[in-house]
């Protein structure tokens, strides 16, 4: 029996440590602990309800988006406030451009480099102007006496990196281009949010900035570029992983349950829906049923309370906890949120096109249906989601009508109570307000990371994470790689987790 | 290496302009970036009580463009972020960086000094590690709200006593070149363009919140496009009007930036001409008073 520690767990957001004891080769226990804490519910209390989404956006600087609209949603039910059409659409479209910016970085900046042989570049002879560049800053880098030559990419873990040369190359070209997509994705989302990272323009009621008629096809020629890209190369690169790393579709399965909230607004409901799969059987989603619990977070509070009840008292010292994370429950269960549980939930709740979506990419990468539930299937189910929110985005556009107001007219209110529920890039996230005397007092939010990287709950039932951990194959000499992959598979994201 | 001092000339242009700096700077910026390709101006980049929006906008820069500058000009011997390296080898990387010193460390994110445990980083709290960090670094920068100010996580009950980089070296003693860049998220052309100038012409000239004036000298309202329409009167009372935002909360009146002139994500737009408030995100105060809501929608009429 041995243990591994991957501290800090790098290229994801925040910080996060994973302890693992290994047995045979094996994970056979594995701890996820969140190691960063703010307090951003304690300090909305007492302000203004308008105060709320500026504030939570910057719970996070990759999803800032996503709490903007949760927080959005949340004060307008408190307030009675109704968005109007293209309020909606807009929103949709700043949500949906910080989607495809978010799924783009998290495979090609954050978790390519596990799959990718960074080595091979040394040996390029071709012409690829990009690869060309690149060879010689490494060249130069490495013949320098520099304390550590071609940083960022190098030092990395030993591993089983792939020979396969016209991979490697390829993905490291497809890396320095992503960064570039990315960046186009953001001056989309900027051309309705004001800016990126952390938007300015969407607010309670709506969204500021109206339709202008120049924007929205300024906005429809760079999401060609970025859609362009999803088609072409992030897709295809994803299913060549899948045919590097047969292995991966057989490791890293998670817990039997999947929640997805519903996002991206069409006259009263939403386009992907909401819903819950417990070990393969759907059920709507009934949010009463949702509850934190602190048994082995670093906090006191009276037992396991649902978000509207919910707690927020530190106690660093406390005996038996291991992370910042509180531990979610839906029924008492751990849940699996992301792109893998909204796909896997649309096709349950019976969604046509999403269902043939996923017909195809299965036929296209060879994994099975049942295979999705793995490391390779989220990466897999992150990269067809983007393609499909591009495809849709073009449809949004068209809804959109100039002239037509995007804000509703704001009424105040001193009290009232709201559940603005959305989907971040990472997964299910819900803001629960109460408002008195036109104040805030009390502020919830549960976070999609928060519930994959849950730490044991009342009954010490493990997370999402550290269960998709176990059984992992580790070989000893690669200092943890193999459980990395699983773990990034799954988008952490641990500013948002611990908030 | 086969990159032409004419890229670099090019970048430098390019940069210049973004920064509004002289013609007579180029020459200046184009040795300082070919110094930063060639390594001999490391950054270790180190993440406290941050949200990593500061390292998103970072990768938002124009000119230089994200992978020239995560490649060949920034040198990032360690970003949490970025780095290949993960667990052991991260360990390992950040401490080979801070053996060797000499480098400039790039803090974004608070210190909890209230609650050490509320930021740790391969089992050591953040605040020793920033200490350590700190006493081997050329210069400090820190980048964003939260580093230069306390931002967000130090606005009230602060349970983790979160403060700004500047606190955390003044109690442990550490003197070192110090200089902030404000903003929630700071501006990418405002982190690039001083980084190039502390790395070559040393620190710039700073007002009293340790600020470079270049960057953080203008009062944003004067150069806003809506100032004819301040002196006019021609106010905005609910969110989608026309007019001067003022009377809705807008901190443009109050804030140094040139955010008016500049424009955010490539020039497409920024938080006014989206018709949103300005939320004064470059203010040493910037929300820290809960009394000082960003919208005044829900103040009683008599006293809008």
């Amino acid at each position: 029996m041995s243990t591994i520690k991957i501290d800090p767990l790098t290229r994801i957001e925040g910080h996060l440590r994973i302890d693992t004891r290994v047995e045979d080769g094996r994970v056979v226990e594995a701890w996820s602990r969140g190691e960063m804490f703010r307090g951003f519910e304690a300090l909305l209390v007492g302000r203004d309800p308008l105060d709320a989404p500026v504030i939570t956006q910057r719970i996070c600087g990759v999803c800032p988006v996503s709490h903007a609209v949760a927080s959005c949603k949340a004060v307008e039910a408190a307030l009675g406030l109704v968005t109007p059409a293209n309020g909606d659409y807009l929103r949709n479209l700043v949500l949906g451009a910080n989607y495809l910016q978010s799924h783009i970085l998290h495979f090609y900046q954050l978790s390519a480099l596990d799959f990718v042989n960074v080595e091979d570049l040394l040996g390029y002879s071709g012409s690829d102007p990009v690869l060309r560049e690149l060879k010689a800053w490494a060249g130069s880098e490495v013949a320098s006496n520099r304390v550590l030559p071609v940083a960022p990419f190098l030092p990395k873990l030993p591993g089983d990196y792939p020979s396969n040369t016209q991979w490697n190359l390829g993905a490291l070209a497809h890396y320095v281009e992503a960064l570039e997509i990315r960046q186009e994705a953001h001056r989309m989302a900027a051309l309705f949010g004001g800016k990126m990272p952390h938007t300015a323009t969407l607010i309670p009621g709506g969204v500021t900035c109206g339709v202008d008629v120049e924007a929205v096809e300024n906005f429809r020629m760079r999401l060609r570029r970025v859609k362009r890209f999803i088609e072409n190369v992030y897709l295809p690169d994803v299913i060549a992983a899948a045919g590097l790393f047969p292995a991966y579709a057989g490791i890293g399965r998670g817990v039997p349950n999947y929640l997805s909230y519903g996002v991206f607004d069409e006259s009263g409901s939403t386009w992907l829906p909401a819903g819950i799969l417990i070990e393969g059987r759907f059920e709507p989603l009934d949010t009463a049923r949702i509850s934190e619990t602190t048994a082995t977070s670093y906090y006191d509070q009276s037992g396991s309370l649902h978000p509207t009840r919910g707690e927020i008292r530190p106690h660093p010292e406390k005996a038996g906890a291991y992370s910042w994370l509180k531990g979610p429950r839906y029924n008492g269960l751990a849940c699996e949120v992301g792109p893998l549980a909204r796909i896997l939930v649309a096709v349950a709740a019976g969604s046509k096109p999403i269902g043939g979506a996923v017909d195809d990419l299965l036929k296209e990468s060879g994994l099975t249906a049942d295979a999705l539930q793995s490391t390779l299937g989220r990466h897999a189910c992150r990269a067809l989601e983007a393609l499909l929110v591009a495809q849709r985005m073009e449809e949004w556009l068209n809804l959109l009508q100039p002239g037509a107001p995007s804000v509703a007219v704001y009424a105040s209110r001193e009290q009232g109570k709201g559940e603005g529920l959305t989907e971040a890039p990472r997964g299910a996230l819900g803001h629960w307000i109460s408002i008195d005397g036109g104040r805030i007092e009390r502020y919830q939010c549960i976070v999609p990371s928060t519930w994959n990287f849950s730490p044991r709950g009342e009954q010490g039932e493990p997370g999402p994470v550290e269960v998709a951990l176990l059984d992992t194959p580790v070989n000893p000499a690669y200092n943890g790689l193999e459980m990395a992959r699983v773990v990034r598979s799954f988008d952490p994201c641990i500013a948002c987790a611990v908030h | 290496m086969n990159i032409s001092r004419r890229t670099f000339l090019k970048d430098a242009g390019l940069l210049v302009a973004a920064m509004g700096m002289g013609p007579a700077l180029l020459p200046t910026v184009a040795e300082a970036l070919e110094e930063m390709a060639t390594g001999r101006a490391p950054i270790l980049w180190l993440q406290g009580q941050s949200c990593s929006g500061c390292s998103v906008s970072l990768l938002n820069s124009e000119s230089p463009g994200p992978a020239d500058l995560v490649t060949r000009y920034l040198s990032l011997y360690f970003h949490q972020t970025l780095s290949a390296a993960t667990g052991e080898a991260a360990k390992e990387a950040m401490a080979r960086a801070i053996e060797a010193g000499g480098y400039i460390l790039v803090v974004e994110g608070a210190v909890p000094l209230g609650m050490p445990e509320a930021c740790r980083i391969a089992e050591e709290n953040f605040v020793s590690l920033l200490t350590r960090a700190a006493s081997k670094a050329k210069a400090v920068v820190s980048v964003g709200a939260c580093a230069s100010f306390g931002g967000i996580p130090a606005a009230p009950p602060n349970l983790t006593g979160a403060a700004a980089v500047s606190e955390a070296l003044e109690r442990a003693g550490i003197q070192v070149p110090l200089i902030h860049l404000p903003g929630c998220p700071p501006h990418p052309a405002w982190i690039v363009g001083n980084l190039v100038q502390v790395l070559k012409v040393g620190i710039p000239e700073l007002d009293e919140f340790r600020r470079p004036k270049r960057t953080y000298g203008q009062l944003l309202h004067e150069q806003c496009p809506y100032f004819a329409n301040y002196q006019a009167k021609k106010f905005a009372l609910h969110p989608g009007d026309a007019g001067c935002l003022f009377k809705l909360g807008c901190q443009g009146v109050v804030t140094h930036s040139d955010c008016s002139s500049r424009g955010w994500n490539g020039g497409v737009n920024w938080c006014i001409r989206g018709r949103a408030v300005c939320i004064g995100c470059a203010r040493p105060e910037f929300a820290k008073d809960p009394a000082f809501p960003f919208y005044r929608l829900n103040e009683k009429p008599e006293t809008v």
